[in-house]
């Protein structure tokens, strides 16, 4: 087939993501808005969920590290060792819920990929947002809990947006992968369903690396969900920012997973159209 | 016809995969370099034909001819397996029924959704609503869900859409023949007066809406173009083939 359309100079591959995100920006921000809607339409309290899940969550969290297991805080105070899976949930929770969901989003969508004219990789940018909305409205919640439990807020608080931003462009890359290849088989979505929980685990959710003996601990740094979760309590909770070279690693890391699943994405997105 | 076409189609074939088993899919991205897990079924062959400014191509066939996977190649929705196309200016498909609408939300939600895909800016939905609320003329249902519309007025508030989309290029599949005479008769106006300064490609079983309406008529036959030209002369023909059979 002759190419109609310029073919991409290889620097500007590299942002031809954001580019793409950029023009149909109308479109992400008005199906985000709908996800908004329908989510709590019909509910009584509304938005009023995205506060008070959180928050409950937290509460039970507080209780149940209070009367039980103080051993496994490990020299710690029992809010601190709750505050610090609470922030481990959070990260989890977004990259968790995504990667469950990523496999079926092209067949809850099947409607606009197939009738409408409707660029179809913007459905990982509109779920992205979506999930770290939801985050972050549960990470505000936990820092008024902090504030109000009288923890202390550390000055490289400002440093989250920082981890943030390469964390969604880590999950956007994982979540285009996921809905490609959940484009072409349904199976997907079972084997996402059996491998998350067991990825918890390998994730420090509730311990953290440096409780567990080195050499496991390095393999488990290979888990970027992890990586994430330690720096994100470092600034968050400790106020440590993160070793410089690690943190450029792991954007390096995240950035190529991005940049894969995009690609990924891109080329059997044709062939999507008529499989789905 | 004008000089510069708008839509260039030159040889477009689609040939569609079929596996025996959906997996077979999967298995042809993983081993595809070695094996070979479908057989193809080419449901359009080697098409040709320009569209100019301010032409009104319309397009004829039986069911499974390939008009539908022709204007989704168009429109870009799905890549044709061979041959290239040009198309110069925006497109604003009314493919099929209730194209991308979500029948949770309402007339309204769905109407700016359609809008933003087609590339309407918030500030130029915002400025328009009231239009398409107008345009479509569904009452006070375009603030009900979606999902308790009638056919005839999904299609409303399809056009409707399209109608203010600023768009160059009108594609209509068969899209109409649902909406009561009011509502074509508002159409066929539409589309007269947006031929002035647009493209306009429709498909449709209604024959004498295409002998009125076109300046030109395609007969798609099992994926090939089997002829071309003046409304009237086509459409005999392909009268007299259908009649035939």
């Amino acid at each position: 087939m002759i190419r109609l359309s310029p073919v991409s100079a290889p620097l500007t591959a590299y942002v031809e993501p954001f580019e793409r995100a950029w023009r149909h920006r109308e479109l992400i921000r008005a199906v985000a808005r709908r996800e908004f809607i329908s989510r709590f339409r019909g509910s009584m309290l509304g938005p009023l969920w995205a506060v008070l899940s959180p928050l409950v969550m937290l509460l039970a969290y507080t209780v149940l590290f209070s009367i039980t297991l103080p051993q496994l805080a490990a020299g710690k105070s029992v809010a601190e060792y709750a505050s610090g899976i609470f922030v481990g949930l959070i990260l989890f929770t977004l990259f968790s819920e995504l990667a469950y969901r990523a496999p079926m989003l092209l067949h809850e969508h099947v409607n606009f990929v197939k009738k409408s004219i409707f660029p179809s990789e913007t459905i990982a940018w509109t779920s992205v947002i979506r999930a770290f909305t939801y985050g972050g409205i549960s990470f505000a919640v936990f820092i008024v809990f902090r504030l109000a439990t009288g923890g202390p807020l550390p000055w490289t608080l400002l440093f989250t947006p920082f981890l943030a931003i390469p964390y969604a462009l880590f999950i956007l890359g994982v979540v285009w992968f996921l809905m490609a290849l959940g484009a072409f088989t349904r199976d997907v979505a079972h084997v996402m369903a059996s491998i998350v929980p067991i990825l918890m685990f390998a994730t420090p959710v509730f311990y953290r690396l440096d409780q567990l003996p080195p050499n496991i601990a390095f393999w488990l740094r290979l888990n970027l969900v992890g990586d994430y979760i330690e720096m994100f309590r470092g600034v968050a909770l400790d106020g440590q920012l993160p070793n410089l070279f690690a943190y450029v690693a792991v954007v390096a890391l995240s950035y190529a997973v991005f940049l894969f699943g995009y690609r990924f994405f891109m080329r059997y997105k044709s062939v999507i159209v008529d499989v789905i | 016809m004008s000089s510069e076409p708008v839509i260039r189609c030159m040889g477009v074939g689609k040939a569609f995969q079929l596996y025996r088993h959906q997996n077979d899919q999967l298995k042809q991205i993983l081993f595809g370099l070695w094996k070979k897990f479908y057989h193809e079924k080419w449901v359009l062959n080697d098409v040709s034909f320009n569209v100019g400014k301010g032409e009104r191509v319309g397009i004829v066939g039986r069911n499974g001819a390939g008009k539908t996977t022709l204007l989704q190649i168009l429109c870009g929705i799905t890549a044709p397996t061979k041959g290239a196309f040009a198309v110069t200016g925006r497109i604003a498909p009314i493919l099929a029924l209730g194209s991308g609408f979500d029948g949770l939300l309402t007339g309204r939600e769905n109407a700016r959704i359609g809008a933003a895909i087609l590339g309407l800016s918030r500030r130029q939905v915002d400025a328009r609503i009231e239009r398409i609320k107008e345009f479509a003329d569904v009452g006070s249902s375009f603030e009900q869900p979606m999902r308790t519309y009638s056919s005839g007025m999904i299609a409303r508030v399809a056009f409707a859409i399209c109608a203010y989309a600023d768009a160059d290029i009108l594609v209509v599949d068969e899209a109409l023949s649902v909406g009561d005479e009011v509502f074509q008769k508002k159409c066929e106006f539409y589309i007269a007066d947006f031929a002035k300064n647009g493209a306009i490609l429709l498909v449709s079983h209604d024959l004498n809406f295409l002998e009125t309406l076109c300046d030109r008529v395609l007969w798609l036959d099992n994926g090939v173009v089997r002829k071309a030209g003046d409304p009237a002369t086509v459409i005999a023909h392909y009268r007299e083939a259908m009649l035939a059979n």
